[in-house]
């Protein structure tokens, strides 16, 4: 069986965010790229699966829509342990755009499932995992937290509210993923790394999909008022601005 | 003649087969990695001349010391009289030497002084292990085999010295009765003293028991000869060469991985050309013994198992399960154990690497995460042997080869990677420090890069680091020194954004390729800069700056602020006016990687003792220094179980003086040091300031 885990190439969390053009365009000058963690943790899992000599998986794909900037990434990806990667080689725009242009590629690929992360650290669309299995015309499952493959049956599991769902999912699929898949992002050992240089990277020719929508502008948070200090005695005084100035109570 | 043929045949057969013994302990040491140490002859040769054979490092426990000279130099002095045995053994004659006359009753009765000062030191050491029950003597490593070798050995040695004595009392009645053939050479010191007790015996029985002595010494020194390469007691050997090849270099350094170099490179250079595969035979860090040096296999055994080491070890003393001593002694059991499958033949070496047992079959990665690297076994170890050594090999396996960290260090490893510090914090905000000081106290902090920009150069580079740039408490002692640069007058600059890690924590966690990654990154920058001379408040940037970048062709003049505010009061350009501390006791904490790591005890109590308060020391300090807890990665994970939080013990110990102010000179030593005070809910009564921070107080500035 084999696993695609789709990778967002997104600016680690760390990252001073500012805008260029009017506030419409994201200034990537500077940016430290890493692998959106929604992705990583898939990507944990699908290596803990190919490892477990229980289950039938023995391929992970990696594949991800970007420019050349993004290939760092993909060897990262590469180097903790994915077979193969695929980049599309387009600018991920919007989420239909990327959904459609993994779609593209996916179709004519065999495989048992393709996880995606339910959102990427970046934009936070959640949408590119449900518009790819609709253009797969595959089943999807949403906020997966958990899955098991034992010989070719695939359970996976959701965390809900006050429990856990757990359902059975015929193959291929679709699984849109939530942190608790795995637990610990893996870091890339030496023997990952070295080997990550051969590995195959096969860039594709991105498909024509329309873009739908484009960025008007952005706007930042507003920063954080400063911090008001009031004695631990002066109760009074906190209950009035919590009252007054802040309002919530 | 007859008893010549056979004492010559035990002679030859006990020497055969101890020197076969030696040999195949020689070819164990050589399945280690081959490296060479061949500089600085003469320093090696001086370190042995004090150190092995002047027994230096023995002397800081003063009556362990007394007993154990007792018993080294009496048997080396008692070992003479093996001379004449071997020769009358050889020969068939009787006390050979007798024929120097008074001057042999002299020395006969010198040897038999040590051979009493042996026995003596002896039967203390036994004391003191089965009586008293020492308690480096009962760790968990110390089980039935190893008690019962340091018994053998002391009870042997108590044996083979009362038979010398019985023998020479003995001897000396027999020279008395007549017919016999005893030399004239009269009563010696000590076994005259004992004579009563055989006087009244017979002529046959005196006989037999002086014989029965000198056989029963000879064949006994002979059998103990050969037990010895069995034992620990083998550091009476190995302990010579040992010290002649240990290392030279501070402490704080760790042996540089060119395999990862090469590896480092490739990912940074993209035109690097060596890029075959020679590196896919390496095993990076240790797994098994083949992974480690000779020079490691030779530490293994030449351990005598004192445990000074695992008594001294703050992660040992609080309850974990790291034991430096044992880590020694697994790597000697494992070496041993496939060693002897090798030397028989018995398998091929490559069916070998299959069925047999590696390191972490005898060390658990519990053991390895609970070191904090600081160094005090290998400064406690009497014959230099280092195991911080062969943990950090092994650390270095389960990280590159395994990638098994524990969980909070990938975080840190990330971290590093993706934002150049330890925290999750933006290099966008490394200045973030300096900015409201800057305008409320009007004052400049010169960037690297404006300098340049403008074609200046600055005398010094202030390297902030992490902690200096994003830990709130040490924000302070940042901002202290720049006070006090600034009050100086002093050229110097900082690099602000692009400042990244030194990669200390990350190459103490294992993680050589980050570490080094960081490292060329950061050469670059400061070269670029044509930085020559780095003043750092922070031990651990200052320990990789001077002893580790120079691997990657990185060499500056590194000062910590601690050596940089003494130069400066001493010179008198800073002129502690303040008596702000005048009623107050200061205790200073010494950093391992100031302290141990590179021998600087002396700087900071300096600039302690200008200004005008009590000082106290802790119990174990400078050398003996408890380490904080913090160091070798243990900042950025949990501590492993023990009974105790090593900053708490640390922080009790500085309680204990009474001092007002427990003074430290590293972020890390500042954050557990805080820390505990809290938890001991001290707050309002013990401060813990920089030693930057007492001195901007005092100055008043």
């Amino acid at each position: 069986m084999r696993i695609f885990v789709c990778l967002g190439n997104v600016p680690d969390t760390t990252t001073k965010v500012t805008f260029t053009e009017n506030n419409s365009v994201f200034n990537n000058t500077g940016v430290q790229w890493i692998i959106n963690p929604w992705d990583e943790l898939a990507l944990t899992r699908a290596m803990e699966l190919k490892e477990d000599t229980g289950s039938l998986v023995e391929k992970v794909t990696v594949i991800t829509v970007g420019t050349k900037s993004a290939e760092p990434t993909i060897r990262k990806a590469l180097a903790i342990g994915a077979d193969d990667a695929i980049r599309i080689d387009a600018e991920p725009t919007d989420a239909y755009a990327v959904a459609a242009k993994l779609a593209d590629v996916l179709k004519d690929e065999d495989f048992g499932f393709v996880m995606c992360g339910i959102e990427s650290c970046d934009y936070n669309g959640f949408a590119v995992g449900g518009m790819l299995s609709e253009f797969l015309n595959l089943p999807s499952v949403s906020a997966v937290s958990g899955i098991e493959v034992e010989g070719e049956k695939v359970s996976v599991s959701r965390t809900i509210d006050g429990g856990k769902e757990i359902m059975s999912i015929d193959t291929p699929f679709v699984a849109i993923v939530q942190k608790g898949i795995s637990i610990e992002p893996r870091i890339p050992a030496m023997r990952g790394i070295m080997m990550a240089r051969k590995k195959p990277l096969n860039v594709v020719e991105a498909s024509n999909a329309e873009i739908l929508t484009n960025h008007k502008s952005f706007e930042l948070p507003q920063p954080k008022p400063p911090c008001k200090m009031i004695d631990p005695e002066n109760v009074k005084e906190l209950f009035d601005l919590l009252q007054k100035e802040a309002k919530v109570i | 003649m007859f008893t010549s043929i056979i004492f010559i045949l035990i002679l030859f057969g006990a020497t055969v087969i101890f020197c076969r013994k030696v040999r195949k302990i020689t070819w164990s040491i050589k399945l280690g990695k081959d490296i060479t140490i061949n500089d600085n002859v003469l320093l090696r040769w001086k370190r042995v001349l004090f150190i092995a054979i002047g027994q230096q490092k023995i002397l800081q426990r003063p009556i362990a010391a007394l007993l154990h000279i007792f018993v080294y130099a009496g048997f080396i002095i008692v070992n003479i009289e093996m001379c004449e045995i071997l020769i009358d053994g050889v020969a068939g004659t009787h006390r050979l030497f007798s024929f120097f006359g008074g001057f042999y009753g002299i020395m006969v009765s010198i040897f038999e002084f040590f051979a009493v000062t042996v026995m003596f030191g002896c039967a203390v050491f036994l004391i003191r292990r089965n009586i008293l029950r020492i308690k480096r003597f009962w760790n968990k490593e110390m089980t039935l085999w190893p008690r019962s070798d340091a018994n053998i050995i002391l009870i042997t040695e108590l044996l083979l010295m009362s038979a010398i004595l019985i023998m020479n009392a003995t001897d000396s009645i027999l020279q008395t009765r007549p017919d016999s053939h005893y030399v004239q050479v009269g009563s010696f010191m000590i076994s005259s003293i004992i004579q009563p007790i055989f006087s009244g015996l017979p002529f046959s029985s005196l006989i037999i028991i002086e014989r029965f002595c000198w056989w029963f010494h000879i064949i006994g020194v002979l059998v103990f000869l050969n037990y010895i390469p069995y034992s620990k007691h083998f550091h009476v050997f190995l302990s010579f060469p040992n010290v002649y090849y240990s290392k030279l270099r501070p402490a704080g350094e760790m042996a540089n991985m060119p395999s990862i170099t090469k590896e480092v490179k490739i990912m940074l250079e993209e035109n690097y050309s060596d890029q075959d595969d020679d590196n896919e035979e390496v095993t990076f860090g240790a797994k098994t013994i083949r992974d480690l040096t000779w020079k490691h296999l030779m530490d293994a055994y030449t351990c005598t198992e004192c445990g000074r080491c695992t008594s001294s070890c703050p992660a040992n003393i609080t309850g974990k399960k790291l034991s430096p001593r044992k880590i020694v002694m697994d790597t000697r059991d494992n070496l041993e154990e496939i060693a002897d499958k090798l030397f028989n033949r018995k398998s091929s070496e490559k069916d070998n690497e299959k069925n047999k047992r590696t390191l972490f079959d005898f060390i658990s990665a519990e053991e390895l995460w609970a070191c904090t690297t600081c160094n005090a076994c290998t400064y406690e170890c009497p014959v230099n042997i280092d195991p911080l050594a062969i943990i950090l090999e092994m650390r270095r396996y389960l990280v590159l080869e395994e990638s098994a960290a524990p969980g909070p260090l990938n975080n840190t490893f990330s971290n590093i990677e993706n934002n150049g510090a330890p925290w999750q914090f933006s290099h966008e905000d490394r200045m973030e420090w300096a900015k409201e000081f800057m305008e409320k106290q009007k004052i400049n902090v010169p960037v690297m890069a404006d300098l340049f920009a403008k074609g200046e150069k600055s005398e010094y580079l202030f390297w902030v680091g992490s902690a200096g740039a994003f830990d709130d408490r040490y924000k302070n002692v940042t901002r202290a020194f720049v006070k006090i640069l600034t009050h100086l007058g002093v050229s110097y600059a900082v690099l602000g954004t692009e400042e990244s890690s030194t990669g200390d924590v990350a190459r103490r966690a294992g993680n050589e390729m980050l570490f080094q990654m960081q490292a060329m990154m950061n050469i670059e920058i400061l070269n670029g800069y044509e930085v020559k001379k780095i003043i750092t408040c922070d031990p651990h940037a200052f320990n990789t700056f001077k002893n580790e970048y120079p691997q990657y062709n990185g060499n500056y003049q590194v000062i910590h602020h601690t050596q940089f505010l003494r130069d400066q009061i001493e010179a008198g350009n800073l002129k502690i006016k303040s008596a702000i501390f005048n009623e107050k006791t200061i205790t200073y904490h010494d950093p391992c990687y100031l302290g141990r790591a590179n021998g600087e005890y002396a700087a900071p109590r300096k600039v302690l003792d200008f200004i005008p308060s009590e000082k106290k020391e802790m119990k174990r300090n400078k050398s003996n220094a408890l380490c904080c807890g913090a160091g070798g990665g243990q900042m950025f994970k949990e501590a492993e179980k023990g009974d105790k939080e090593i900053f708490i013990e640390r922080t009790e110990e500085a309680l204990d003086t009474g001092a007002d102010i427990i003074a430290t000179a590293c972020p890390y030593c500042m954050t557990m040091i805080t820390d505990g005070i809290k938890y001991k809910d001290k707050v309002e009564e013990v401060k813990n300031y920089d030693i930057a921070e007492i001195v901007i107080l005092s100055l008043g500035i």
